[in-house]
């Protein structure tokens, strides 16, 4: 049985997606040991600096989506029940650093979906609350860990069909935000493939830094961060960082 | 003390309850386990579950995962061998992390 990590790096004009990968593979391969898998583009690609053993999977990837105006590649997520060579993934958004092995732990298990629907704001401001946004609870596609069952597969199938049909989905769970999320898909696509009940996920929350704080220091060690006076510092926990920034420190 | 005294404790203070607050939350993550392919939380609830069916119970029983996955415990002394060690593990690290904050105030 092959355990391995997934991630998606695309550029875009205004973020450098590459630096962030050069910042997190290294980490996923010190602290969870396990192959990585990137997909990415040739663009991309051909800017990425050597990251030692690394699968790439080069993708024409798809277009239209964008955050604050600004494109956001993030449509191919479905995809990765497909592209992964492993028997058990852990797929990441590649912003997510990972301090610890913790992630192991969820992919030793008989569980063939795990995924989070807490997140923890660790800058203590409680930043994320979308009960009001939406009348199916958000999930955090940053971290999933699946197997190659017919059940994970139905799941992401049944993204992708929420992906193209999103509009209609979106009006159907009055989700406010209209650009595709794939937090939303994955948590239409399970209520839907669970019998519209609610089910168990991970059972810890995300660490999370939100995009108020700025990272201004990383090593392999921590990331510490700035928000309103205010110094903090991450270390010895994954944490997931939304501050685009983190690429260049 | 002045307005600014005050401003600056304010501020060491809330530096102290979130590092707190992130300790703990990080301890709580850490108490996660897998066994036999079900995920645990090695805490003080699960620990004397265990230890009560294994004194008052014969093997093999029956508890429940993180997720309600019920899970059959052929020898508990394993398994409570692994969530006591975990447990001890994990709250050895917060108690000394916690032990600075008592000196920071």
């Amino acid at each position: 049985m092959t355990t391995g990590v997934m991630m998606y790096c695309f550029n875009t004009e205004f973020y450098r997606y590459d630096k962030i990968a050069a910042k997190t593979i290294p980490l996923v391969k010190k602290n969870l040991g396990v192959e990585v898998t990137l997909v990415t583009n040739m663009e991309t690609y051909k800017l990425l600096p050597p990251l030692g053993f690394v699968n790439y999977i080069l993708i024409d990837h798809e277009t239209g989506n964008q955050i604050d105006r600004k494109p956001w590649h993030n449509l191919d997520r479905h995809r990765a029940y497909n592209l992964s060579p492993y028997d058990t993934t852990i797929l990441l958004d590649l912003d997510y650093f990972c301090f610890t092995d913790h992630l192991l732990t969820y992919a030793n298990t008989n569980e063939d979906f795990l995924i989070h629907d807490k997140v923890y704001d660790i800058t203590g401001k409680d930043s994320y609350e979308f009960r009001n946004n939406s009348i199916i609870p958000m999930l955090w596609a940053t971290v999933i860990v699946f197997k190659k069952t017919d059940r994970a597969k139905k799941i992401f199938d049944m993204v992708k069909y929420i992906k193209e049909n999103y509009g209609y989905f979106c009006s159907l769970y009055r989700i406010d935000f209209k650009n595709f999320r794939n937090d939303y898909a994955f948590a239409i696509a399970l209520h839907q493939m669970d019998g519209m009940v609610p089910t168990k996920k991970i059972p810890v929350s995300l660490p999370t830094l939100p995009a108020q704080a700025k990272v201004v220091k990383f090593d392999q060690e921590s990331i510490v961060w700035e928000m309103e006076d205010k110094t903090g510092i991450v270390y010895d926990t994954d944490v997931h960082v939304i501050d685009k920034g983190v690429a260049h420190v | 003390m002045d307005i600014n005294d005050f401003k600056k404790q304010s501020e060491k203070s809330y530096g102290i309850a979130l590092a707190k607050q992130n300790a703990l939350e990080k301890a709580k993550s850490k108490m996660i386990m897998a066994y036999e392919g079900h995920l645990f939380l090695a805490n003080a609830e699960t620990i004397n579950l265990v230890k009560t069916l294994s004194e008052l119970h014969t093997s093999p029983f029956y508890i429940l995962d993180t997720n309600d996955n019920p899970v059959e415990i052929a020898d508990p002394k394993i398994l409570l061998e692994k969530l006591i060690t975990k447990n001890q593990e994990v709250l050895n690290t917060y108690h000394e992390t916690y032990k600075q904050f008592a000196t920071l105030r």
